[in-house]
């Protein structure tokens, strides 16, 4: 990796801070610094309420930062989501209701107002297991096969940056697992800035370069690890020392309470 | 055996109340003119099917036409105020007023306004119809399924693409509720005009036989009102039903 490249998501010093309905403010995120160079797959780890869902939807452009600056490709976060070169998947996945999976997943090019590739929206529907159920609506999903249509959306216009946030939340293992191989292999075959929050210490190593753990109240950067596994990497990969030495480290930095016992 | 028992829970209050009709009638020996029996009431209706069935459809026709220009203008001017802030201002407080002042009390206004004619019949179902759709449609157009805002947001959608794909098709169920309101308060509002200011349909049928009092006539026009007015809303009520289902 060359040092030269600068980098194509940065958070510089960023707090924000959230007024609530009885005139107190909540402090979500303090003192944030990150930068995701181009075609880097970071991922994001800590408890619940830490304000990982806050520094995506800061990078989506959804917020804005209460003191410090959000940059992509140096211009504000809204330029990239205007050229639709944004590809997010929600934790509460956002389906339209009224459409059925092929037209949520072809939403965005009618949004762009480009012509709908079918053939594409088909093969991100069998990429995301739910061939047979291209034509069903939202409501007569699971959680999971509507998680995984969001994932199809999000990536159906080929995007420049990739945010998911818990993509996989409410999948079984074995899905979690085939969804993590079948990502990172669309990974590979072409440069894709990725931010990809997860509870998951597992998926995290599998996927990403580089993980960021945060701690919470405020939200902060407790630690960056980097993650030393070559790629294009085997899911055998998931059953060495060293696999497990890292799964262990990094599950004891996200509970320092009982770290210190 | 078991159709009949069904057709009698299903209908037992209508065979009740014409039983009572029927006893009150014979007991206390009324005159026709003051209340016909039942039979002779439907015997009217069922030997002069063309007579009835014309008004009824001049009414209906009526109420169909008032009821969709109110609904396709009360949803325009909806649009409209949410596309500008400064029609929103003006508009809603305007459309809550307006839509919970009786019909009744508009159509001496229309008529005086619009001459006396059918064209004015359906202006006054247009008006009944106009501000509960605004309303109704107004709130559809901010009622947004959860996480619609952000995802709009980060597809880039611009505000054209927003109505489009986004706000016109989650007011849709809401339009449905308007259409299951002023459908058959269409058809009572085309009654009443008629009956007030009209030359044909169910609503002037009526006026014209209790002028000279041709009882059965009367009230067989009631009849065919009621039926009518039933088979409107039942109707209306499952298109938004079957549009719900279809949405959520
Ligand atoms: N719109 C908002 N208004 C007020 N407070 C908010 C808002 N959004 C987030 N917060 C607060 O910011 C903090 C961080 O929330 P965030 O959703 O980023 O957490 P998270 O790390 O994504 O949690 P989880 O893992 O449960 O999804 C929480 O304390 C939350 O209450
Ligand atoms: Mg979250």
């Amino acid at each position: 990796m060359t040092q030269a490249t600068p980098d194509a998501i940065r958070l510089d010093s960023v707090s924000k801070s959230f007024r609530l309905d009885d005139g107190n403010s909540v402090t979500a995120l303090e003192g944030i610094d990150l930068g995701l160079r181009e075609g880097e797959f970071v991922a994001v780890l800590g408890p619940s309420g830490c304000g990982k869902s806050t520094v995506l939807r800061l990078i989506a452009g959804l917020e804005s930062a209460s003191t410090g600056e959000v940059r992509i490709e140096g211009r504000a976060p809204s330029q990239l989501a205007a050229a639709h070169r944004l590809g997010v998947a929600f934790q509460d996945h956002a389906l339209l209701p009224w459409l059925s999976v092929a037209q949520n997943i072809a939403l965005p090019y009618r949004v762009a107002g480009t012509k709908v590739d079918n053939a594409r929206v088909d093969a991100l529907i069998e990429l995301v297991g739910l061939t047979g159920f291209r034509d069903a609506r939202p409501s007569q999903l699971s959680g999971g096969m509507r998680q995984r249509a969001s994932i199809a959306r999000a990536l159906v216009l080929d995007p420049d940056v990739l945010l998911l946030d818990e993509p996989f939340g409410a999948l079984d293992a074995v899905t979690r697992r085939h969804m993590n191989v079948e990502l990172q292999r669309i990974w590979s075959t072409r440069t894709l800035t990725t931010l990809l929050v997860t509870h998951s210490v597992d998926e995290a190593i599998f996927l990403a370069d580089r993980i960021i753990v945060m701690t919470g109240r405020p939200g902060r950067i407790l630690r960056e690890v980097t993650v030393p596994f070559p790629r294009p990497r085997d899911p055998s990969v998931l059953r060495t020392p060293e696999f497990h030495a890292m799964v262990d480290e990094l599950t004891l930095a996200l509970e320092p309470e009982e770290a210190a016992l | 055996m078991t159709r009949l028992s069904q057709f009698l829970a299903r209908n037992w209050a209508v065979l009740l109340l014409l039983a009572l009709w029927q006893g009150w009638v014979s007991l206390a020996g009324l005159n026709s003119i003051v209340l016909p029996a039942p039979w002779p009431v439907l015997r009217d209706v069922l030997s002069h099917p063309a007579l009835y069935l014309a008004n009824a459809a001049q009414t209906l026709a009526t109420a169909a036409a008032g009821v969709a220009i109110g609904l396709a203008l009360g949803a325009l001017v909806a649009v409209a105020a949410w596309a500008s802030r400064l029609l929103a201002g003006m508009l809603t407080p305007l459309g809550l007023i307006f839509s919970s002042v009786p019909v009744v009390a508009l159509i001496p206004i229309l008529a005086r306004l619009l001459g006396y004619d059918i064209s004015t019949v359906v202006a006054i179902v247009a008006v009944s119809a106009f501000f509960p759709t605004f309303v109704f449609v107004g709130a559809g157009l901010k009622d947004l399924p959860r996480g619609a805002d952000d995802l709009f947001g980060v597809l880039g959608a611009s505000r054209a693409a927003r109505l489009r794909h986004l706000v016109l098709p989650a007011t849709v169920p809401n339009l449905m509720i308007a259409l299951r309101i002023t459908v058959p308060e269409g058809v009572l509002a085309a009654i009443l005009a008629e009956f007030l200011m009209g030359r044909s349909g169910l609503g002037f049928m009526f006026r014209e036989a209790a002028s000279r009092f041709a009882m059965e006539r009367a009230l067989g026009t009631s009849l065919v009102v009621t039926v009518a007015a039933v088979l409107c809303f039942s109707l209306a009520h499952r298109a938004e039903r079957v549009v719900r289902t279809r949405w959520s």
